[in-house]
């Protein structure tokens, strides 16, 4: 079972914005002893890391080198845990991991948490304990999904990447002593740098832009063909890549859809343009290139792109082979304006907003059943493929269970309950995205007309838990429907 | 619904790793047992292509496991989990005499893993799967430095991390030139590593170097901010080997908290150009096998009776890891080992030493899973080009190499890493 910790954020300390590492300066290194220190070479890259004398700490002694950390693997593939160890350390001391990102905006994101060193002197977070800091308890990986938006930085950070074709590169490091603001208050005992990919070796990005159609292809390495995934967002818009990426490194070509919010997309930018057709063409397109085997197509949406998955699975006249549906509805939640499917703007109407007492707007009600549009409603008994639908059981952005549990209805009735499958996951929110990945239970939304921050729930921990195993998940879905 | 067969799944993982980290490759969705050729294929900076393969049968899952399976014939066979990089040799049709050495350090080797149908002929047919995977000397966070100080030419590998590290000289031998790739590797296990150039291909002769160049060389990796001054080893292979001795034993201002031999070699070499290396252009004891290759093993041999040539290796005094093949046909390396576990052992020393010898490998005892190369060119004095003959035979210089690197890191780590002393032996 996993522990959480209050949700407060970090306690603010008026750390200056970002804690940057100092590529640009040459640093003379304090040494405490006898030595001195002669500028003995000339850099030609930049220190990485600075000490402080501050403080006298055991480790500075001459007598002994610094402790090891090692990460391994040092470069993964996002979905893949790492095993961080640390070794040449004195038993049973406090030690403290930091991990540190830059996102691809510049926003630092940080986790930290609280070890006790074994009788042999080594700490392994795929054996040990945390007793305190972003996690508790034994988590491998809780560096990675503990990270939190550093004190000091911008409001309502969701960390998502832009460009997949660069990884995240994660600092790690070990501290003396058990502390919360590593820099200020100990001594750095050793770090190692891991990087994180979404793209594996070999696999390709292909912008498309054709018959109108606005996405992101990845296609794997190798002459295929391979089955293949059509990938839908929410109705936040733009065109993420990260997913349609991962599943290519994991061996399946996928077309990340763009499909609201895009400047490729004929306007308004707040209203749905493209239709019943334009879902049609993009699956097509898909089908048909040679790298694909055209009847091993499946449909992945989240939030608003599972009320869209299900439109193309009974209404666009193709055939997916499998639909995986995350936290979303089973009709529109903006109301139609033709027959198509395209709507109206998408703001005009926060009857069924909810707001808590910091102004965050919560958006459940709004994909309750009773309230989606009723004409907009996908008659899933015309669903002939398998479906699994994944709930957050603390999704404040959509009334996840409630759909679930009328696609469920609609199957059984019309006898094709073997069809379905649902995860359910406790402490789970809207955002149930590739693991390993921090949770954000609320994030900027809009900053026109007006800022809006909007909740998404679920707590780290928990939320945590479901991203890994939901993954896991997936792949086998997938692997059983497109591959066999 | 019924749908075609879905083609095969190759996976290799790491996709992202190391060069001395293991991979598996798994093959799925395969027909039960079918015969299938897994190849692997590199285009070098030097833009020769190598290639390993080995001919699998899947079984009744329609699997295929280089990690599990038996191999059945190609460059490797029986089981072996990391044939397809050991094996790599150049393509037919290649120059000749080609040896496979990383001279950029900073990007990854990358290598097309293929399947294809059938055993005979399978070069014809095209992949039905392919993978690329890169394979790294550096990892992220290490930091590449190059030096030009007080004279000492190399590049200097640096942790990521405040450190203090240990440290180590890395030293290639009478090929010449600055080789990177182990001391990046090295600095990947929490060195901070100098690979140091001595002179360049082909010059050893007019080498004006002086044994005091090797012992600036390890002050500077000691006095470096981020380095442990009294844990700072020595690593040579070859001639490397000989300069590492040497100073070990009887350098006055050079302390190595361990040294490590490979191709035990331990003429004295306290002057590069007077060093017995120019025996090399002595014509009598040289021989040359079938193919014209130079053997040089037996040139050295008549060095062993003469103690002003040899590094007086009981006067050491840190710990030595003497690492060597049997079939080394470049150097007497076993003669060689022999002598200097004899002398130690008369100077009551020999608890600081770890003898690793390898029957059937060669000269050039490398980091793990890198081609064996038996015989290749070289430039020896005078800039002339020959081929000589290193020895060994692929799969058992191979082992030694996956061997003898785990048994040295361990080593190193006990030695410059950890707090106990050698104790001598009841």
């Amino acid at each position: 079972m996993k522990n959480t910790l209050p949700l407060e954020p970090l306690e603010h300390r008026g750390l200056r914005k970002s804690i940057v590492l100092r590529r640009h300066t040459m640093i003379t290194i304090q040494h405490m002893g006898k030595v001195k220190i002669k500028p003995c070479f000339s850099l030609q890259r930049q220190l990485a890391s600075v000490h402080r004398t501050g403080g006298a700490v055991r480790w500075m002694s001459r007598n002994r080198p610094a402790p090891l950390l090692t990460a391994a693997p040092v470069r993964a593939i996002i979905d893949e845990p790492i095993s961080i160890k640390g070794q040449f350390l004195p038993p049973y001391s406090p030690v403290t991991f930091c991990a540190r990102l830059h996102c691809d905006d510049g926003d630092l994101w940080e986790a930290f948490a609280h070890y006790n060193t074994k009788a042999d002197g080594t700490v392994n977070l795929t054996r040990d304990h945390s007793v305190g800091g972003s996690y508790l308890g034994c988590e491998p990986m809780g560096l990675f999904w503990g990270l939190q938006p550093a004190p000091g930085g911008r409001e309502g950070l969701r960390l998502r990447k832009k460009n997949v074709q660069t990884p995240y590169v994660m600092h790690i490091s070990l501290w003396d002593g058990h502390v919360s603001s590593c820099e200020r208050q100990s001594t750095e005992l050793a770090a190692v740098t891991a990087e994180r990919w979404y793209m594996a070796p070999g696999v390709k990005r292909i912008e498309i832009r054709q018959n109108g159609i606005v996405g992101t292809l990845f296609l794997p390495p190798g002459p295929g063909p391979f089955p293949a995934m059509l990938d839908l967002w929410g109705m936040g818009g733009g065109l993420p890549e990260y997913r349609s990426a991962l599943f290519a490194s994991r061996g399946y070509a996928s077309l990340s859809l763009a499909y609201i919010g895009h400047k490729d997309l004929p306007g308004p930018h707040n209203s749905l343009n493209v239709g019943d057709l334009y879902f049609k063409s993009a699956f097509q397109l898909l089908q048909g290139l040679p790298q694909v085997c055209a009847d091993r197509v499946g449909v992945i949406g989240l939030s608003f792109g599972v009320y869209l998955a299900l439109r193309i699975a009974t209404q666009c006249s193709v055939k997916p082979s499998c639909l995986i549906c995350i936290n979303g509805p089973v009709g529109s939640t903006v109301k139609l304006r033709n027959k198509d499917g395209m709507t109206e703007p998408n703001d005009i109407d926060p009857k069924y907003w909810t707001c808590d007492h910091r102004g965050y707007v919560g958006f459940r009600e709004v994909s309750l059943p009773a309230n989606l549009h009723p004409e907009s409603k996908v008659k899933v008994e015309n669903i002939n493929c398998p479906l699994m639908y994944i709930v957050g059981e603390d999704d404040l952005s959509a009334s996840s269970k409630e759909n679930a549990y009328l696609i469920e209805e609609g199957l059984r009735a019309a006898g094709k309950s073997h069809l379905f499958t649902q995860l359910s996951y406790h402490g789970a929110g809207h955002l149930i995205e590739p693991p390993y990945t921090p949770n954000s239970r609320a994030s900027l939304w809009s900053v026109k007309p007006k800022k809006l921050i909007t909740l998404w729930g679920g707590h780290l921990a928990p939320h945590a838990v479901a991203q890994e195993d939901a993954w896991k998940k997936i792949l086998d879905f997938v692997e059983n429907n497109l591959r066999r | 619904m019924s749908q075609a067969a879905a083609p095969p799944v190759l996976c290799v993982a790491p996709s992202r790793a190391l060069v001395d980290e293991k991979i598996t490759v798994l093959v799925e969705n395969l027909p039960p047992g079918s015969p299938v050729t897994v190849r692997s294929h590199h285009h070098s900076d030097d833009q020769d292509d190598w290639e390993a393969y080995a001919h699998y049968v899947s079984d009744h899952r329609g699997v295929v496991s280089v990690s599990d399976d038996m191999s059945f014939g190609g460059t490797y066979s029986g089981v072996e989990p990391m044939g397809l990089l050991w094996s790599l040799r150049p393509v037919p049709g290649s120059r000749t005499g080609l040896r496979l050495r990383k001279k950029n350090v900073c990007t990854p080797l990358l290598f097309h893993i293929s399947v294809h149908s059938g055993h005979e002929g399978f070069r014809e047919r095209p992949p039905l799967a392919s993978a690329l995977i890169e394979r790294w000397y550096v990892a992220p966070g290490v930091q590449r430095i190059d030096v030009s100080e007080r004279g000492v030419r190399g590049t200097l590998f640096l942790p990521p991390g405040p450190g203090p590290f240990p440290g180590v000289l890395d030293m290639w031998g009478g090929g010449g030139g600055l080789h990177e790739y182990r001391a990046a590797l090295l600095a990947c296990h929490g060195y901070v590593a100098l690979a140091l150039e001595y002179f360049k291909p082909g010059e050893l002769k007019s080498t004006d170097l002086e044994y005091s160049y090797f012992e600036t060389a390890f002050n500077l990796i000691q006095e470096h901010p981020r380095v442990m001054a009294d844990r700072v080893g020595i690593l040579g292979l070859s001639l490397g080997s000989s300069l590492a001795l040497s100073l070990a034993a009887e350098s006055k201002t050079v302390q190595p908290r361990a040294c490590i031999c490979i191709g035990s070699n331990h003429c004295s070499g306290r002057s590069l150009s007077g060093s017995p290396m120019v025996l090399i252009t002595n014509p009598e004891g040289m021989r040359v096998d079938e193919n014209n290759h130079h053997i040089w093993r037996d040139m050295a041999l008549s060095i062993l009776e003469d103690e002003s040539k040899l590094v007086d290796v009981g006067k050491m005094s840190c710990p030595l890891m003497v690492v060597n093949g049997a079939d080394d046909q470049n150097w007497p390396s076993t003669e060689m080992a022999d002598d200097i576990t004899r002398r130690m052992r008369a100077a009551g020393k020999e608890h600081l030493l770890t003898r690793l010898e390898y029957p059937d490998a060669g000269h050039l005892i490398e980091p793990p899973f890198s081609p064996h190369f038996r015989a290749t060119n070289f430039m020896v004095p005078g800039r002339q080009k020959v081929i000589l003959l290193w020895g060994g035979q692929t799969k058992p210089h191979s082992d030694a190499q996956e061997d003898s690197w785990r048994k040295i890191l361990s080593f190193l780590q006990q030695h410059l890493y950890g707090n106990q002393c050698p104790k001598a032996k009841l």
